[in-house]
């Protein structure tokens, strides 16, 4: 039995995957950049207590801090001509007193782009591995049993391909975030973070299992496959030693590639005001707040663009290492 | 073949159905969203909130409104806006469409000329220090939020450098063609630009590797066995073979924008296309604008998905017995 | 009415619906005395009253700018300000809101009638006459039937305000049940010959010329059609009829060429040739425009940072009035931890005030209060039962006293949701409650919700709202139009998207005191508006809400643009600007 239904791939081309990603230098300083982003988005509480000594979801309207050894407002209302308007304190770049500068709630803006770093990458993975997680359970059912499961499941992809994703994303979004959702026993409130979570897997379904479901059609017509139907494996013994081996590195190489765009519609549906609500912070939604403040204190904006970029750099450079390491000819819609 | 295309038709209206059931029943799945009261207009007495009610067919049940909504949507093509009373849903989306298209042609060509440029220049240069710096951009490229860009790039051309560098950028907006074929370009340079940086990164990506395969396959070893030089190899063979699957990507992405897709960079510069009419809707729920607009997005994407299955089976038979 | 500060950064329009006002209320002194209450506050406009037509600076064109259109055109249909603001050089009814700068503007005078109502049969009958001389935009003359059939068309085409504001109508409660059998020939009775109107009421309406002022009212043919006119425009008045309307790119106003001056006060002549309002430029960008002397007004507010700017450089462009209204926040009394009236006062204590002012643009764009009634408004008396060290005026928070209040309530650690609109404003200041809930030990959580759904569902009991920001601006200067809609038992309808007292507050000994108000209104309004400011002090006492600050509006000009007036009823007065 077990000489029939050996894997097509054994620990082999795993090992020998990480062999060559060790040797791809991009792919290794983009790892070295994604383990210092996460290490100082999860060192955001320190950042927090004991370098800025603000808390960064306290508004502090009213507050004053030293720039310069002057005590200054963190928001000034304006004094020349009418005195129209309210402008937040700029980069002091002194990382004790608003190193990036204040938003309009008077919250530091470094402490909170820490802070928004994690939410941020929480969802960007949480979404992919969701996501990857079930489209790979309905790439395979669809693409291993075919017959009336497959046109069903195919359809409900289609209509899914066929809802521009920032369009479902937004009105899923616009529903959920005023009442939450209840699915069987569990309940994710309005305003909880697993609420983007679950609509960028959701929307990204298809973009995964389309190509998983084309790889399980052309296993199926292996002869390996066909042997073990052959000597009478069950279903669930084929899906589970020979389908799946055979398309997990897809879902691997898929994965950070997948984690990049999750963020990247996360930051977006929160710049749109539909994605991590306050007083929690994305990189999106600190984009969002600053928005208003553009044109007087653009830091607010720039700097989570550039460390959404930054991470979405070495998680698609990664991904491509794990690519070229696994299964070079896999791709992915939206990052090529 | 007939019956390959007659069925994907078929899959067609089925999707187009199924998105309007879908965003029909989202829309009245959420709270408060009911129309009447904002129809009737702030503290309206309770008898005209039902009068509004009764005249919308607010007060049928589900089935029945949408099936009227349907009708009005298709058959009398009559269907007014929810929040803008009066406002018809069919010519506003005709309005939205010449804009977007406007900012989607002129942004694929770009990507087009760069992505393909870049992608052909790296497979060319393989191993040289050129490669990976293509690459990066490639990615740069691809990883850069184009919302965030689009206003970096408006904070500089409206604001911080309009003083001088950019003295020339016309304010945000859009000018039709027919009104002076020079503002509209000027108007849409920048929206262009920022829409082809993610898409040129993306088909820059693609080429590329696409190309890298071709290079290896038997009939590239052949040519280069018979002597045909590298240049010739590289655009006659390769770059030929690679245009395939790239020309099915583009039918894609250029459907789903078409459909609105570029909602992100028209909410950005301020242009009324059909992303942000359909965006404006959803921050309104503003129900018939959402129906039209979704499903005139679902059109392009099915049309799209089509052609290029339909495309497919034209090359390859065995695709449509699939 | 309401009138949102700023909409979400970057997205679409956000429809500035009017709120209507409800129930029967005070025989205004407009209609007998004029209704002056209150100084004039601290306009930046340096417009006199009215002063006769300057013919030397007619001619030009007029270009304002908007995001987007406002819906419909129709003037009994439409209820935006944005329109309503138009309207007043388009439209007339029997009655109109003075056309000048300043307090005045708050007056009631004759327009399409010779002169104000006669009242008789206990303030249940109002006789008028018509003017005579006075065309449509399509040359046809104004007549009585005009009238009668515009009255009717009110309930036919559904007006916002039908059954708010002319309910009262006899025949009015038939034509609401059944719009389309709407009989109203008892309630406006014409008589052709002698050009007489007689409109009967059910029940005395003191409130009605401020009714009769507003756009639904407006005359029109008595051909016009029986369903909401939409984008087709329907003949005018005044002196500027509809040339064009498109909602994707502009609404034209032409010269009317029927029309001549009748009444400076209640119409006068416009200035400009022409007036086009057009759409689709984003505000940041309609402001650079007006800056630089491409277009000469926005209707939008303008962004956050841009208002520095225009404040120091623009500053001789920039017009700044104080607005009757007042942003609160409505905390549900039949909802824990709001039905302690302990805990509403202690909000009450904390919020702070001068923190909000700072969110909405600093002091200059708002100033903090305390009362229900908005400074400079019939009955307004200073007052504050919420400040650090007492006092009739608010100072600062006080926090102490407020968690005080909280320990005793015994709440602390409840969980509470704030419901807010998306926009920047209303986000911030959202942010801001959040913040402080927490700090006063409850589990805040804050929503901000489509501005465009926020008004409406906040007002459903079966949303469970605990405490929402929301604003209320005046329809017409009555006391009334905010204690009586905003905290009588009669505003709450559980269950109904329509339940305007968002609080559910409902006492019998405040709604007795308000009904013996408005009795006296009818013969005594200085007592009244004394009676209006103890239900004021009885209603805060309670907390049912916290205002928290009363606005101004910036209105930017460009350069070129002369005679800035502005109504404290319908704002600018767009018909009187010149450019020559």
């Amino acid at each position: 039995m077990d000489e029939v239904t050996v894997p097509l791939r054994s620990q082999g081309p795993w090992r020998l995957g990480l062999a060559q990603l060790r040797r791809n230098t991009g792919a290794m300083a983009s790892l070295l950049v994604l383990v210092v982003v996460v290490l100082a988005c999860l060192l955001a509480p320190l950042y927090a207590s004991a370098v800025a000594h603000t808390d960064p979801f306290a508004s502090n309207i009213s507050g004053t801090t030293v720039v310069g050894g002057a005590t200054v407002p963190v928001l000034a209302a304006s004094d020349t001509g009418l005195g129209l308007g309210v402008t937040p304190i700029g980069p002091t770049w002194d990382p004790a007193h608003y190193f990036l500068g204040s938003d309009n709630q008077g919250r530091d803006v470094m402490a909170r782009l820490l802070y928004g770093g994690r939410d941020s990458l929480l969802i960007g993975f949480a979404a992919a591995l969701l996501c990857c997680v079930a489209a790979t359970v309905v790439g395979v059912l669809a693409g291993y049993f075919g017959g009336v499961l497959d046109a069903v499941l195919a359809r409900v992809l289609d209509v899914l391909w066929a809802f521009p994703v920032y369009l479902l994303a937004i009105c899923l979004s616009v529903v959920l975030l005023t009442e939450g959702v209840t699915i069987g026993p569990v309940t994710i409130g309005a305003g909880s973070l697993w609420l983007p979570v679950l609509i960028i897997a959701l929307v990204y379904v298809p973009y995964v299992a389309r190509p998983l479901r084309g790889q399980v059609l052309a296993l199926k017509e292996k002869e390996f496959v066909a042997a073990a139907v052959g000597v009478g494996a069950s279903d669930l013994r084929i899906m589970r030693r020979d389908v799946l081996p055979n398309v997990l590195p897809t879902v691997v190489v898929f994965l950070p590639l997948m984690t990049a765009l999750a963020m990247l519609t996360e930051s977006a549906l929160s710049f749109l005001s539909v994605g991590v609500q306050p007083p929690q912070a994305s990189w999106g939604t600190i984009i969002n707040d600053g928005l208003g403040l553009l044109y007087t204190r653009p830091a607010v904006s720039i700097a989570p663009g550039i460390a959404i970029a930054l991470t979405a750099v070495a998680l698609n450079i990664f991904g491509d290492g794990i690519r070229d390491a696994l299964d070079p000819r896999a791709r992915l819609r939206g990052t090529a | 073949m007939l019956r390959f295309t007659a069925r994907r038709i078929g899959a067609a209206v089925f999707v187009l159905v199924s998105i309007s059931i879908l965003v029909f029943l989202i829309f009245f799945a959420t709270p408060g969203v009911d129309p009447a009261a904002r129809i009737a207009g702030r503290n309206a007495d309770q008898a005209t909130l039902a009068q509004v009610r009764a005249e919308f067919g607010l007060d049928q049940p589900l089935p029945l409104r949408y099936v009227l909504m349907m009708r009005h949507l298709f058959v009398d093509r009559d269907l007014t806006s929810f929040v803008n009373r009066g406002v018809r849903v069919i010519p506003q989306i005709a309005q939205a469409v010449p804009v977007t298209l406007s900012l989607v042609l002129g942004a694929a060509v770009i990507w087009m000329v760069v992505g393909i440029g870049m992608g052909t220049a790296a497979a060319a240069w393989r191993g040289r220090a050129v490669d990976p710096f293509i690459v990066l951009l490639g990615v740069i490229g691809v990883s850069t939020p184009v919302y965030w860009l689009g206003e970096v790039v408006n904070l500089l051309t409206q604001s911080r450098l309009h003083g001088n560098v950019f003295a020339w950028v016309p304010p945000l907006g859009y000018v039709p063609l027919t009104e002076d074929p020079g503002q509209w370009a000027l108007h849409l340079l920048f929206p262009w630009l920022t829409l082809a940086t993610l898409y040129a990164g993306i088909y820059a990506r693609v080429v590329r590797s696409e190309m890298l395969t071709a290079l290896d396959e038997d009939y590239v070893r052949t040519a280069r066995a018979k002597g045909v030089s590298e240049r010739r190899i590289l655009i006659r063979h390769a770059l030929r073979c690679s245009l395939i699957p790239v020309v099915s990507l583009f039918g894609l992405d250029f459907g789903a924008l078409v459909g609105g897709s570029a909602l992100l960079t028209e909410v950005v510069f301020g242009l009324p296309g059909v992303g942000r009419l359909t965006y404006t809707a959803l921050e309104n729920l503003d129900l018939p604008v959402i129906l039209g607009t979704v499903l005139y997005a679902a059109f392009f994407v099915v049309l799209a998905n089509a052609v290029v299955d339909i495309g497919y089976a034209r090359l390859d038979p065995r695709v449509s017995r699939a | 009415m309401t009138r949102p500060w700023r909409g979400p950064a970057v997205t679409g329009p956000i429809p500035r619906r009017l709120r209507a006002v409800a129930v029967a209320a005070a025989l205004c002194l407009a209609v007998t005395t004029g209704c002056s209450s209150g100084s004039g506050a601290d306009t930046a406009t340096g417009a006199t009253g009215s002063v006769a037509f300057q013919p030397q600076h007619q001619g030009g064109d007029l270009k304002l700018l908007a995001k987007s259109a406002a819906g419909t055109l129709d003037p009994q249909v439409n209820y935006t300000l944005q329109y309503w603001q138009l309207y007043q050089a388009l439209y007339d009814g029997l009655l109109a809101f003075k056309k000048v700068d300043g307090q005045d503007s708050f007056t009631v005078v004759p327009d399409l009638a010779e002169a104000l109502p006669t009242v008789t049969d206990d303030g249940k009958t109002y006789t008028f006459t018509l003017r005579k001389g006075v065309k449509f935009s399509n040359g046809a003359d104004v007549t009585v039937d005009d009238v009668a059939a515009s009255f009717k068309r009110i309930f036919t085409v559904s007006s916002p305000t039908a059954g708010t504001f002319y309910n009262g109508i006899v025949g009015a409660a038939a034509c609401l049940a059944t719009p389309t059998a709407c009989d109203l020939s008892t309630g406006v009775v014409v008589d052709k010959a002698s050009g007489k109107i007689v409109i009967h009421l059910v029940a005395a309406d003191p409130e009605l010329p401020y009714k009769l002022a507003v756009p639904h009212a407006s005359i029109l043919p008595a051909g016009s059609p029986a369903k909401d006119a939409g984008n087709a425009p329907l003949p005018t008045t005044g002196p500027y009829s509809v040339g064009s309307y498109d909602p994707n790119t502009a609404l034209k106003l032409v010269r009317n060429p029927h029309y001549t001056e009748w009444s400076h006060d209640a119409q006068p002549q416009g200035y400009s040739d022409t007036i086009t309002e057009s759409f689709g430029l984003t505000v940041e960008a309609a402001v650079t425009a007006v800056e630089n002397n491409q277009a000469d007004w926005v209707f939008d507010p303008p962004p956050a940072d841009r208002l520095n700017e225009i404040g120091t450089t623009y500053a001789k462009q920039v017009h700044v009035n104080p607005l009757t209204a007042m942003f609160y926040l409505a905390m549900n009394t039949r909802l824990a931890p709001f039905d302690n009236v302990k805990v509403r006062q202690a909000i009450n204590f904390a919020v702070d005030r001068a923190a909000a002012v700072k969110l909405y643009g600093g002091t200059n764009l708002a100033a903090p209060v305390c009362t229900f009634l908005p400074p400079n408004f019939p009955g307004h008396v200073d007052d504050c039962q919420y400040t650090a060290g007492g006092g009739t005026t608010w100072t600062a928070p006080d926090l102490a006293k407020a968690k005080q209040l909280i320990q005793e309530s015994g709440t602390a650690g409840m969980e509470v949701g704030i419901v807010t609109q998306d926009d920047e404003v209303n986000k911030s200041i959202g942010e801001y409650l959040q913040s402080l809930l927490t700090q006063l030990g409850y589990k805040a959580t804050l929503k901000p919700i489509s501005a465009n759904i926020q008004f409406t569902y906040i007002q459903n009991t079966s949303n469970k709202v605990q405490i929402s920001l929301t604003s209320w601006y005046q329809d017409y200067p009555a006391a009334s139009d905010f204690l009586n809609v905003l905290a009588s038992c009669a505003s709450f309808t559980p269950g109904s998207d329509s339940s305007i007292n968002i609080a559910g507050f409902c006492d019998k000994t405040v709604d007795a005191q308000m009904q013996d108000a408005l009795l006296t209104e009818r013969t005594d309004p200085a007592a009244a508006n004394a009676k209006w400011a103890q239900v004021d002090k009885a209603v805060m006492a309670q907390a049912p809400i916290a205002p928290l600050f009363t606005p101004k509006i910036v209105d930017l000009v460009s350069s070129r643009v002369g005679n800035y007036q502005f109504s404290k009823q319908f704002y600018m007065l767009v018909s009187q600007l010149w450019t020559k």
